[in-house]
């Protein structure tokens, strides 16, 4: 839907009187962003489709709750995604499951992941290295890479300023540089 | 003294290249569509009738806890009945 027929802050006020086709909307509007973020956090289909679902859920039943206070409504439902994501990495170290850099990383690129599993190796050791990093990292790169927003609107979402989110992405990428010497990994598979 | 070898590119390359593999890496997915159809049967407000017949199972809920909670006392009443007259003895 073309952003001039979308009024959000109409859309949020009849979503939160209980008008299901109005949550509708915001539901058409976030999923991608959000099943983006939480299958680039967890590394599986089936676990993104889940935790999506339970975020949407949750975000229906707290929209009354919701308040406008000067940060968008994607930076709400991340916060919920973020916090769900959260949890489901506290409940797999509980069952000590597959250690997370030990998931197959599946899809990628395209429209349907799973008919393009082919990735290179390149890809998926920096896939891996990348579900290292500190949480506030994972995010960072998945806001400015898969969502592709500037540092202001990454700000804006993870309550920090444009600056401090410069300087948290220039010292990732040096963290990732230096993660790739240490394990002699070469992207340019030389 | 720690030397730079020359055949190492300089940090801002570095960087630069990582970030082109980072953007080669991490694309946006569509989920595919029978996922959204599937996600979005999975958050779907109830219809009045089911919120409806909810109530419905409520107020059976609650006949059961009530005969629950009245057995349960009719029980302790009678227990306690009994060890009052066996106590006198």
């Amino acid at each position: 839907m073309p952003d001039t027929e979308f009024n959000e802050e109409d859309v949020l006020n009849r979503a939160a009187q209980g008008e299901s086709e109005a949550f509708g909307l915001l539901y058409e509007r976030y999923i991608d962003r959000i099943f983006n973020y939480v299958y680039y956090r967890t590394g599986n289909l089936h676990d993104a489709e889940d935790l999506t679902a339970r975020v949407f859920q949750r975000a229906m039943n707290h929209i009354k709750n919701y308040t406008d206070r000067g940060v968008p409504f994607s930076a709400w439902l991340y916060r919920i995604a973020h916090n769900l994501v959260a949890n489901w990495h506290r409940d797999r170290s509980r069952r000590q499951e597959i250690p997370i850099n030990d998931v197959p990383i599946l899809p990628s690129k395209g429209d349907h992941p799973e008919k393009n599993l082919v990735r290179s190796q390149e890809e998926d050791s920096l896939l891996r290295l990348i579900r290292r990093l500190p949480p506030e990292r994972q995010n960072l790169l998945i806001l400015k890479f898969v969502e592709n927003m500037s540092n202001a609107e990454i700000g804006a979402i993870t309550g920090r300023s444009e600056g401090a989110v410069k300087s948290l992405y220039h010292r990732t990428l040096l963290s990732l540089r230096d993660q790739l010497g240490d394990q002699k990994i070469n992207l340019d598979g030389e | 003294m720690k030397k730079n070898n020359p055949e190492t590119p300089p940090k801002e390359e570095q960087l630069n290249a990582l970030e082109e593999h980072l953007a080669g890496t991490l694309v946006p997915i569509t989920p595919p569509s029978e996922l959204v159809v599937r996600m979005r049967e999975r958050i779907r407000v109830p219809q009045r009738e089911e919120i409806v017949s909810q109530i419905g199972n409520w107020q059976r809920l609650f006949l059961v806890f009530g005969g629950v909670m009245s057995g349960f006392v009719l029980i302790v009443t009678v227990a306690r009945t009994f060890f009052y007259f066996v106590a006198r003895k």
